[in-house]
């Protein structure tokens, strides 16, 4: 399955501006995407199986990567510690 | 008449880059020496034209449209567009557009339908490799884009006849043209899923066995152990492009070892 708007807003993380903008102010840039509640959550809590399902998974290395979790962690979380 | 040659391969992986320096001394002078054998060979093969056969990471394409395969038709590539790829000595590479358009033609008249872009963006999977190949002088550029990370992908046979198709294409262009091939990936990796980190010694071993033995083998083999050896295991496909355009036969391996450090089981080829 794929959420087009989480996939989006990943996509569009890979602009340096965009990037350094969702760090600043991470709820002012999800508001421009079409965002369940759920994945919002998901989103705030680095829940990264949760993402795993609704996105491409180089696009959610991709992004955990841009937040400034490196490979290790991403990977503990992906399976769930 | 132009004409092939060589087709050669080599894994790819941002962390070639990011974590170059926690790569153990032994690795890294091994992974060196072999992207660096890779450069004397395509060097000695004197290519005026490169195709280089890789998948798109998000650079290009989006759910919106994400092409089987696209072919650059562009006078000039862009250069990777990573922020962790900005050391990378070239922003813009050449293309050459009269070739690659005849490519493009020739795969319509015999029934493949690409897509065409006159403008790609080439990331760490074509760039890294050249990088560390370091080439003396860098051919011209025609990018073949093969989806590799985003199901569904072109079937493993079609990839296999897609390079027979770039051979013929070479091989009818009315000019003087020396045309290599470059397929970049694999081989087993797994990226952003439960797996992520695992390295399939023994799945690429075989693989490597099976360019060896006829294309059916090597297709079933493939077949068989893809779903099960991580998402970054179907970058085998661009070496399947290069295989097909090889005639099938050739393979030589320069080098391979499992890379824990950079996540891949890193593998490098030619093909005479």
């Amino acid at each position: 399955m794929r959420d087009y708007w989480l996939s989006k807003l990943f996509f569009d993380l890979q602009q340096p501006a965009l990037a350094a903008e969702f760090k600043a102010n991470r709820d002012s840039v999800l508001a421009r995407y079409s965002l369940s509640p759920e994945v919002q959550d998901a989103i705030r809590e680095n829940n990264a199986p949760f993402l795993a399902e609704r996105t491409n998974a180089y696009l959610l290395r991709y992004y955990f990567f841009t937040i400034g979790l490196k490979d290790a962690e991403f990977i503990q979380r992906l399976r769930g510690g | 008449m132009a004409e092939f040659a060589g087709a050669f391969a080599a894994s790819h992986g941002p962390l070639l880059v990011r974590e170059w320096e926690s790569i153990p001394a032994d690795q890294k002078q091994r992974l060196t020496r072999a992207f660096q054998e890779l450069g004397k060979r395509m060097s000695a093969a004197r290519p005026d034209v490169l195709v280089t056969v890789s998948p798109d990471h998000w650079a290009n394409f989006f759910l919106d449209n994400y092409p089987a395969v696209c072919i650059g038709v562009g006078e000039t590539n862009e250069g990777p567009p990573e922020p962790w790829m900005k050391a990378y000595p070239h922003q813009k590479l050449a293309g050459h557009a009269a070739f690659a358009m005849h490519v493009a033609e020739e795969a319509l008249r015999q029934g493949f339908e690409p897509s065409i872009s006159h403008r790609l963006k080439l990331d760490h999977g074509t760039c890294i490799p050249l990088w560390r190949m370091q080439l003396a002088k860098m051919p011209a550029l025609v990018p073949m884009l093969v989806n590799s990370i985003e199901p569904p992908m072109p079937s493993l046979a079609r990839c296999l006849e897609w390079g027979k198709l770039l051979r013929k294409a070479i091989e009818s262009f009315p000019g003087n043209l020396r045309v290599g091939i470059l397929a970049t990936g694999g081989l087993s990796h797994s990226i952003g899923e439960k797996t992520m980190g695992a390295i399939h010694e023994d799945f690429d071993r075989e693989t490597i066995k099976r360019f060896s033995s006829s294309e059916k083998s090597l297709v079933d083999y493939l077949s068989q152990e893809l779903p099960s050896r991580g998402n970054g295991s179907e970058e085998v496909r661009n070496w399947l492009v290069a295989h097909g355009a090889a005639g099938g036969r050739g393979f030589d391996l320069v080098d391979y070892l499992p890379v824990p450090a950079v996540i891949v089981g890193c593998g490098f080829a030619s093909w005479g």
